[in-house]
C-alpha cells in the first residue's frame, strides 16, 4: 500500500504539468509512464502502459475548453492496480475508466474554481501582492484534489479486484489481453491521420 | 526590457494556467506572469497599479507556449498607455490594448494548437516509438521480451522530451521579446516565423515516420510469432485488421479511440464468455 501511496503522490504532481504548470510535457504517458514505473520497480510495464496510453489518448487534444483524460492519472492508476496483484490487462481498463471519471471530476473542479477566482480577485485588487498566494493555493488545490481522487479510486477497485481475478474464468483473461494487444494499432492508425494534410 | 524582466516573466509564465477556470480561463494567470512588468512600469505610480491589474483579470485564454507573443505586445501597449498624456490618447490606446489581447490570443491559439499539440506532440511520440522499435524494444507484445538497461528505456523518451521542449522554450523565450520590439507591420513578431511551412513540413515528415512505423510494426508481428500462418497468426491478423479498420472509421466519425478500446473489452468479455 505505501508503493500505492508513493505513485499517487508523484502522479499528482506530475499531472500537474498536464494544465496548471510547467507544461514541459513530462506528464505525457511516454515519460510518466516509465518514471512511475521505476518507482513500483516495473519500468517496462511503465513504459508499455506509458506508450499504449499516449496512442490512446492522441486524439484529444486540450483545444479551447475541452479537457482530455489524463496520461498521467491512467498510468498512476494503472501502475498503482498492477501493484495491487491486477494484471496489466485489467489494470488499464481500469486506469482508462479512471481517467475518463477522473476529467469530469475535473470539469466539476473548474467550475467551482470560477466562484473561488471570484472572490480572489477582489483581494488582488486590494493587494496587488497577493497574486503569488493564490497561484500557489491553486496548485496545491489542484495536487490534492489529484492525490485523492487517485488514491480513493485505487483504494476502492484494486483490493476488491484484486481478490476477484483469481475466480475469474480464464477466457476472461484471454479477452483481456486481445482487446489490450489492439490498443497500439488502434492508436497508430489514428497517429497517420493525425499527420493529414488538411490545408497548407 | 530588460533580460531580467524578460527572464521573470519567461519563468512566470509557466504558471499561467494555474486558475484556469471556466469563466475566465487564465485571467489569474496572465496577472500573475505580468505583475514583475507592471510592478516596474508604475513604479513610481504604486496605487495606479491595482486599476492596471484589473484589466489583465479580464478574460484571457490563449495556448500556453504561444501565450509569450502575447506577453511581449501586451507589454509594449502597456507603455504606450502609461506614456498617454491625454484622456483621449488614453482612451485610444486603451481600446487598442484590449483588441491586441484579444485578437492575438486567438491567433497565437490557433498556430500553437497545430504546431505543439496537432503536430509537435504526435511527431515526438513517433519519434521515441521508432527508436524503441530500433532497440528491438517489442511493445506490442503484452510481456515485453528481453531486458534492457534504463538508458535504453530513458533515451527515447528523453529524447522526445527534449526535441519537444527545445523548440517550445525556444519559441517561448523568443516570443516575448519578438513580440515587444516588433515593429508595426509585424504581427507583434507572429510573421518572423513561416508556421505553415513549419507545420506542413513536420507533418509530412510525420507521414514518413508513421508509415515507417507500421511497417516495423508487422515485421515485429510476423517476427515474434514461431509459426507464421497458423493459428496464432491468423487470429491476431485478423484483430489487428479489425481494429484498423474499425478505427479508421471511429475517426470519421469522431469517435475517441479510448471509447473503442473500452466497447472491444466489453464485446470481447461477452463474446469470450458466453
Amino acid at each position: 500500500m505505501m508503493t500505492v501511496l508513493l505513485l499517487c503522490a508523484v502522479g499528482a504532481f506530475l499531472e500537474l504539468d498536464t494544465t496548471y504548470a510547467f507544461q514541459l510535457t513530462f506528464s505525457r504517458g511516454i515519460i510518466a509512464g516509465p518514471l512511475l514505473g521505476l518507482l513500483c520497480g516495473d519500468v517496462l510495464t511503465g513504459l508499455q502502459i506509458g506508450i499504449f496510453t499516449e496512442l490512446l489518448f492522441i486524439d484529444m487534444n486540450p483545444l479551447g475548453g475541452m479537457l482530455p483524460p489524463s496520461a498521467t492519472v491512467c498510468c498512476t492508476l494503472c501502475l498503482a492496480l498492477c501493484t495491487l496483484h491486477i494484471p496489466v490487462y485489467f489494470a488499464f481498463f481500469f486506469g482508462v475508466i479512471g481517467s475518463i471519471l477522473f476529467s469530469t471530476a475535473e470539469i466539476y473542479m473548474r467550475k467551482q474554481r470560477s466562484n473561488w477566482v471570484a472572490r480572489q480577485e477582489n483581494l488582488i485588487r486590494q493587494r496587488p501582492a497577493y497574486l503569488g498566494s493564490v497561484i500557489r493555493q491553486a496548485l496545491a488545490c489542484a495536487c490534492i484534489f489529484t492525490f485523492v481522487f487517485m488514491l480513493v479510486f485505487a483504494g476502492l477497485i484494486g483490493p476488491a479486484f484484486a481478490k476477484l481475478v483469481p475466480h475469474l474464468p480464464e477466457q476472461l483473461h484471454a479477452a483481456g489481453k486481445f482487446a489490450y494487444m489492439a490498443v497500439p494499432w488502434i492508436g497508430l492508425t489514428t497517429l497517420i491521420s493525425a499527420f493529414r494534410l488538411k490545408t497548407r | 526590457m530588460t533580460r531580467l524582466l524578460q527572464f521573470r516573466l519567461f519563468f512566470r509564465s509557466f504558471f499561467l494556467q494555474a486558475g484556469w477556470n471556466f469563466s475566465k480561463y487564465q485571467n489569474i494567470g496572465l496577472a500573475f506572469v505580468m505583475e514583475p512588468f507592471l510592478r516596474t512600469l508604475y513604479a513610481k505610480d504604486e496605487e495606479a497599479l491595482p486599476s492596471v491589474l484589473q484589466r489583465y483579470l479580464e478574460n484571457f485564454n490563449t495556448q500556453p507556449t504561444m501565450a509569450s507573443f502575447c506577453f511581449g505586445a501586451l507589454a509594449k501597449q502597456e507603455e504606450r498607455l502609461a506614456r498617454a498624456k491625454t484622456l483621449t490618447s488614453y482612451q485610444q490606446r486603451l481600446s487598442e490594448w484590449n483588441g491586441i489581447k484579444r485578437s492575438l490570443s486567438i491567433t497565437s491559439a490557433s498556430i500553437g494548437d497545430r504546431l505543439f499539440w496537432g503536430t509537435l506532440k504526435p511527431f515526438t511520440l513517433l519519434f521515441a516509438l521508432c527508436i524503441w522499435l530500433m532497440l528491438d524494444l517489442n511493445f506490442f507484445e503484452t510481456d515485453i521480451p528481453g531486458h534492457f538497461t534504463y538508458w535504453e528505456i530513458f533515451g527515447a523518451a528523453l529524447t522526445a522530451f527534449v526535441t519537444f521542449n527545445v523548440i517550445a522554450l525556444f519559441v517561448k523565450w523568443q516570443g516575448i521579446s519578438l513580440s515587444y520590439f516588433a515593429e508595426n507591420n509585424g504581427c507583434f513578431g507572429l510573421t518572423r516565423f513561416d508556421w505553415n511551412k513549419t507545420i506542413y513540413n513536420a507533418k509530412r515528415m510525420g507521414i514518413l515516420f508513421s508509415v515507417l512505423l507500421l511497417l516495423w510494426g508487422a515485421y515485429y508481428f510476423v517476427h515474434s510469432l514461431d509459426e507464421v500462418f497458423g493459428l496464432a497468426f491468423i487470429t491476431r491478423a485478423v484483430i489487428v485488421l479489425f481494429f484498423v479498420s474499425i478505427s479508421l472509421i471511429t475517426r470519421d466519425l469522431r469517435i475517441p479511440n479510448m471509447y473503442v478500446y473500452l466497447v472491444a473489452m466489453l464485446v470481447f468479455c461477452m463474446v469470450c464468455l458466453f
